[in-house]
């Protein structure tokens, strides 16, 4: 039996990851790749050479896609935190409603929105502005940060805090020594799926930003629709590698941050809840 | 009072954003549907959007072909993204646990692909001559490119749907392989002295002991699917299209006069969107799908 699902295994990936990234890795560096030929004609990184040196732009996009990225998730957040803090902790009337509100965007597909809100945005000057899709793109990903924190806190004792208040410390010391370490890891897994679901944003990115903000999506888009294919793959496996990166740097710099905590503290375990999402087995 | 108001104004920022925003962008979309646009002079309502799109094939065609395209991804999803499971599940009670969790690590790579680097993966793989293609062309199964069935912007939304397949099996299978892992080492003892082999092991417990929280995992690649718009978009033809994509075109279309038609659209799909939602979370809570049992 071993063996059997060690074959399905082997034969899924190479069906589900390996041929899928060889495909694009090949095409990106193939020069007339001619149809009954299994391998291309010849070899080049001509299409990488137009996507990172050329006047593509594409720094620029990534630089730009970042920065939405970025600011969306510090926004999330900065709004996520009280929220979840009174969903977990107060007796709310109406909890069910504040549920619902936030947690809409997941069932509702945001472009539904964006495009009633487009006229609007219009008229207020959003639209073409770098402001504007960081709004288009805050319904989206500050669903899944909520979620993340709702877990972190309904872990977090409040008896830990008054310990904290019976040694004299204010609320801000509170919160950034009690509270702020032990909801990091739900902080960091939900800044993990708010900058991976707004970088990958193309509909409403392009509808609000009315193709001036140009990010990697909407950069890339018109190649991966008809154009060379070289190129298309090479701005795909780009595309693909900002949002594995970004994932990777995330938890690079939590484990780190833990790693230090655990050389200055005798109670090193820190707050390791991992609650990658609730559904990740330990 | 403080005390009374507190936890309403921790609340008051995360919730006001997604009312303004979210709820407003709907809001507007609704008005504007019913043709309602004080900026150009319409202060009239009206259900012609809704009149007309009862009355439109295109409208019933896109709804039937995303019916479609989101049962297909959903269960060709499931299927793969539950062998998935099961045999990391099996790959795990035979031993080495160090190498179920590194396939499991690597099984989550897909997840972290934008859709759109999807969808161009299935066109490099399944268009007339990609790479499927070239690989039959050598191994003499096909003469012509034309051989080829056309499986990428193809009117049943083949592309559409081998996209998600393959994009959503492993989200079915890390769904899935947390209520599988709960199964204690003693039942598989239990079975085997019972004298289960491996095959009635899976099916007298692996599979209804995965049944609930499997069937939600599918339920949720539906909905999903159901208003997805970038896939749609690159591989999908003009006519019929999904919803979404249908919408889009007209909202884009130029004419002033599609746009209440596309908004009134956007609502039906995510009324749609809700109900189908609201199951899902209905049977969720019932099968205590997303905490399991003790």
């Amino acid at each position: 039996m071993k063996k059997i699902s060690f074959w399905i295994l082997l034969l899924l990936s190479l069906l589900l990851i390996g041929i899928p990234f060889f495909a694009l890795i090949l095409t990106s560096v193939s020069v007339g790749w001619q149809w009954p030929n299994l391998l291309p004609d010849s070899l080049s990184f001509r299409s990488w050479d137009y996507v990172l040196r050329g006047s593509s732009g594409t720094w620029r996009a990534i630089g730009i896609s970042l920065l939405i990225a970025f600011i969306v998730t510090i926004v999330n957040i900065v709004l996520a935190v009280p929220a979840a803090n009174a969903l977990v902790r107060y007796r709310i009337k109406g909890k069910w409603l504040a549920e619902a509100i936030l947690f809409a965007p997941i069932i509702i597909p945001p472009f539904v929105s964006v495009m009633g809100i487009h006229l609007t945005f219009l008229r207020l000057g959003l639209t073409e502005t770098v402001l504007g899709v960081v709004l288009a793109h805050l319904s989206p990903t500050l669903p899944y940060m909520v979620r993340a924190l709702i877990t972190s806190y309904s872990t977090l004792s409040v008896d830990w805090e008054d310990q904290a208040r019976m040694l004299g410390a204010g609320p801000f010391q509170r919160f950034y020594a009690v509270v702020l370490p032990h909801l990091l890891p739900g902080i960091a897994a939900g800044a993990s799926l708010s900058i991976l679901i707004s970088l990958s944003q193309y509909l409403i990115t392009f509808i609000i930003g009315s193709g001036q903000v140009v990010t990697l999506p909407v950069l890339l888009f018109p190649f991966i629709s008809g154009g060379d294919p070289a190129v298309a793959s090479a701005y795909s496996i780009l595309f693909a590698g900002m949002a594995i990166l970004a994932l990777l740097g995330m938890d690079l710099s939590l484990k780190s941050y833990y790693r230090r905590k655990k050389s200055v503290s005798v109670n090193g375990r820190g707050a390791g809840n991992d609650e990658g999402t609730s559904f990740r087995p330990n | 009072m403080w005390q009374k108001s507190k936890p309403y104004l921790l609340l008051l920022p995360a919730t006001g954003t997604i009312v303004l925003l979210f709820f407003g962008g709907l809001f507007d979309g609704l008005l504007k549907s019913m043709g309602y646009f004080p900026a150009i002079g319409e202060v009239g309502f009206s259900f012609d959007a809704y009149t007309d799109l009862w009355n439109s094939s295109s409208f019933w065609s896109s709804l039937g072909l995303t019916f479609r395209v989101a049962f297909l991804s959903s269960i060709i999803s499931g299927l793969l993204g539950g062998v998935l499971a099961i045999s990391l599940f099996m790959l795990h009670n035979s031993g080495k646990n160090k190498g179920a969790g590194l396939w499991h690590r690597v099984f989550q790579l897909p997840l972290t692909i934008p859709h759109l680097v999807g969808a161009y993966v299935i066109v490099l793989l399944f268009m007339q001559s990609g790479l499927f293609s070239k690989l039959f062309a050598s191994m003499g199964l096909i003469d012509t490119i034309s051989d080829f069935p056309v499986l990428v912007n193809d009117p049943f939304g083949w592309g559409i749907i081998l996209t998600y397949a393959w994009k959503e099996a492993p989200f079915v299978s890390l769904m899935v392989y947390p209520v599988l892992m709960r199964i204690h080492g003693s039942w598989r003892d239990a079975s085997r002295v019972f004298g289960a082999n491996n095959r009635q092991f899976i099916r007298e417990i692996a599979l209804p002991v995965m049944m609930p929280s499997w069937t939600i995992a599918v339920f949720i690649v539906f909905v999903f699917t159901f208003s997805a718009f970038e896939v749609p978009f690159l591989l999908g033809v003009t006519y019929p299209n999904m919803l979404s994509v249908h919408s889009y075109q007209l909202y884009t279309s130029g004419t002033l006069a599609d746009r209440p038609e596309a908004l009134a659209i956007n609502l039906v799909l995510s009324g749609l969107t809700v109900i189908l939602g609201l199951i899902v979370y209905y049977f969720s809570k019932r099968w205590n799908v997303l905490k399991g049992w003790q």
